[in-house]
């Protein structure tokens, strides 16, 4: 008995002298406890001002492998973050394999980095679970003038509740980008601007011997911008009930599908290639409409194609374009909040992103920043690109299209059997 | 004394076979706890899981068999169990007919006897991604397998089985299981020679010495000796290549991608379970397709069971 009390006492003893060199310390280190508790509750209580250089942390920002190219770039955009906010110590962590696989594991087991990317396709189902910190406080309270995205990026990452839960780090438009020499040699002085100087161009192309004049890809990510285009959409405007139905948007699929029928488009796969980029580097196509990240691919791939950019052509509904983004959020249960607002606000604030977007890596979410020279147009679709980010259990809209469409090219569907396939997820999903 | 000793030896038996008693089972429990814990343990707790709207954060909600009922009225699951089967029922009969084939071949004394058998097993080392990733080379419209069909002047018989000469086989949703069906035939069938070759290596020669006798011709050795006495070897190698074949998902992914184009040819169960999982942070639903995938399984080894006769003894 007495072994015992004295047992208990040795380790009550242990115990405390822990929690006392815990709170000794690494409540400095951490930033935690001591000095950001008061930092975080004087301005939710008082004056309204949030002092980021008096914040401090160890942050972890997690993300997907930046690459060769972006790495660098990001090294240094940390480096200065590091140089203004010298408290606040950052650790960029890359996720190697698959980005959300590894993130479920993180979210269900607690171990959430504090500051990540979250993609404009996942960012409703990552709001619907819970799994964002929503930023409006932070917003109001240091004042960031959230009209300076542009709005398509933005609110991609806005929830059902108007709540922002993500800032954009950079973003990306859909474009036309052509084959200059093929273009010429077939007689098309002007890159098309409608779909009728479309469908002429592609004539014109397949007169001048070219096999294939576009590359298509069938999939939802970029057939929806052709829908657009007709005056349809996926959803109605507050996302509560499908819009794919409608007759524009069913013309606007026959459209898309009628390119396939004639020939003046082929899906990557009938080509032989992965993605359409790589049938533009390979000219086995002269037009086709991706992004950005076009550019460095050929770059490193196909230096001597010589191809250029021009803006999606307009259909009835009139211009039209997708716009891709990711945002930098914030874990719900972040132990570091105001460490990592600060340096969410720095990456996706002006100073931040023009060191980010200068080299021509990524093209700006902001208005005010104006991005690599020779980026114009893929930059300024911006204005009217509508954001890739639906609803949470988009995944099984997107597969339904895209199955739908396969089905369609394969034994002559119409837009209408694709709209039904869809319209079904959709109504299935909404549930 | 003489009616003492014995009783006492037989007393220090029993201690000392109590003992050993103990001792092998407080071995035999340290293995036993980790596979109940993490193999047994682990079934009961994504049944558990599959009973709830179980998100990867927050609150879980208990919905009794919701997800159960709405997986079984899900035509795009109903689909994937359709594909699951179809490829089952193809891939593993290929599966073990080619690796049977395959190891009285090699079984054989013939010289360069090693470098068959390597031979032959060496696709099975390959990583299935990376062999899927050439798969996809070799079976695109301009890759070699249409190139080789046409040099070789085999094309007027494709095209009399209705596959023009540009035939997308991956992507064309009347092909693309068929296409994986041959792939995984031929990278798994040799492991299943391996475990053939085993059981082919059981069987007595006196056995084939006796039939020598008789006079029996290679085509009767095979029929009446071979062929029978590897029903051990007919049972494991059918188990393992069901088993495999039920949880296919590698090959499905890479070549088809996560919405299992083209048009939900390759949706499988395996490629369900990771998109409710994965890409909609549904685990509730996820576990409940895994569930079921458990009872297919088990239903068709307790067929496969009854199917090969008594099972053997292990």
């Amino acid at each position: 008995m007495r072994r015992m009390l004295a047992m208990l006492a040795a380790a009550a003893i242990a115990v405390g002298a822990c929690s006392t060199s815990t709170g000794g310390t690494t409540a400095p280190s951490t930033g935690g406890g001591a000095s950001s508790a008061p930092a975080s509750s004087a301005p939710s209580t008082g004056a309204g001002e949030f002092d980021p250089a008096a914040i401090e942390g160890d942050l972890v920002l997690q993300g997907w492998s930046a690459g060769a190219v972006e790495a660098p770039i990001l090294e240094k955009l940390l480096v200065q973050f590091q140089a203004a906010y010298p408290k606040i110590k950052v650790k960029f962590e890359p996720v190697a394999g698959e980005y959300p696989a590894a993130m479920a594991a993180k979210f269900s087991s607690g171990d959430v980095p504090d500051v990540f990317y979250v993609d404009s396709a996942f960012a409703p189902t990552w709001i619907d679970d819970q799994l964002l910190a929503p930023l409006d406080d932070y917003i109001a309270k240091s004042a960031v003038d959230t009209s300076q995205f542009y709005e398509g990026y933005l609110n991609a990452f806005k929830g059902p509740d108007g709540k922002i839960y993500g800032l954009p780090k950079d973003g990306n438009t859909l474009g036309m980008a052509y084959n200059t020499d093929m273009l010429t040699k077939a007689g098309v002085t002007a890159p098309p601007t409608s779909w009728e100087e479309l469908t002429a161009a592609a004539e014109k192309l397949t007169a001048s011997g070219v096999k294939s004049p576009m590359c298509l890809s069938s999939s939802l990510d970029r057939a929806l911008a052709f829908i657009y285009q007709g005056g349809g959409a996926l959803f109605n405007d507050d996302k509560t009930a499908s819009a794919i139905e409608s007759p524009e948007s069913v013309a606007a699929i026959d459209a898309y599908l009628g390119f396939f029928k004639s020939g003046a488009g082929k899906r990557p796969g009938d080509l032989g290639v992965d993605w359409c980029g790589q049938a533009l580097g390979e000219k086995k196509t002269a037009i086709i409409f991706e992004g950005g990240w076009v550019d460095p691919y050929m770059k490193d791939q196909f230096p001597d194609t010589k191809y250029a950019w021009a803006e999606m052509p307009a259909g009835k509904g009139g211009k039209a374009t997708m716009g891709f983004t990711v945002s930098y959020s914030m874990g719900a249960d972040s132990k570091n909040k105001d460490a990592s607002w600060v340096l969410i606000s720095y990456l996706t604030g002006k100073d931040g992103m023009t060191i980010w977007t200068e080299g021509g890596v990524a093209n700006p979410s902001r208005k005010d920043v104006a991005g690599a020279p020779g980026k114009e147009i893929l930059i300024q679709a911006a204005d009217y690109a509508r954001p890739w980010s639906f609803i949470p259990g988009f995944s099984k809209v997107n597969d339904a299209f895209n199955n739908a469409m396969t089905a369609a090219i394969e034994s002559g569907g119409t837009g209408q059997s694709v709209a039904d396939a869809t319209k079904a997820a959709i109504d299935a999903a909404l549930k | 004394m003489a009616v003492a000793s014995p009783q006492t030896s037989r007393g220090t038996i029993g201690s000392e076979r109590r003992s050993e008693m103990i001792a092998g089972y407080v071995l035999v429990a340290v293995p036993m706890i980790i596979f109940l814990i993490f193999n047994i343990g682990q079934i009961f707790y994504a049944l558990y899981i599959s009973l709830f709207d179980w998100g990867a954060r927050g609150a879980k909600e208990f919905l009794g068999t919701a997800n159960y009922t709405d997986l079984l009225g899900d035509p795009i699951f109903q689909k994937a169990i359709t594909n699951t089967l179809y490829y089952a029922a193809l891939v593993v009969p290929l599966q073990m007919a080619i690796g049977l084939f395959l190891a009285v071949i090699v079984n054989q004394k013939i010289r360069g006897q090693t470098f068959f058998r390597a031979a032959f097993y060496f696709p099975a080392i390959a990583s299935s991604a990376a062999i899927t990733v050439l798969f996809i080379f070799i079976m695109n419209p301009e890759g070699l397998f249409n190139n080789v069909r046409a040099a070789i002047g085999l094309n007027p018989i494709f095209a009399a089985l209705g596959f023009p000469a540009d035939q997308n086989w991956l992507l064309d949703s009347s092909t693309a299981m068929n296409s994986i069906i041959l792939l995984n035939a031929w990278t798994t069938s040799g492991t299943m020679m391996l475990f053939y070759l085993s059981f082919l290596q059981t069987i007595s020669k006196e056995v084939y010495e006796a039939a020598a006798i008789d006079g029996a011709s290679w085509w009767q050795n095979f029929r009446h000796i071979t062929f029978p006495l590897l029903a051990p070897g007919h049972y494991f190698v059918a188990t393992v290549s069901l088993i495999g074949a039920l949880q296919m998902f590698d090959q499905a992914i890479i070549a088809g991608g996560s919405g299992g184009e083209p048009n939900n040819a390759l949706t499988v169960i395996v490629l369900f379970l990771y998109r409710s999982a994965i890409r909609e942070f549904d685990f509730g639903l996820a576990a409940a397709v895994g569930i079921i995938l458990f009872v297919i399984v088990f239903a068709f080894t307790l067929v496969q069971r009854r199917l090969f006769g008594q099972a053997p003894a292990w």
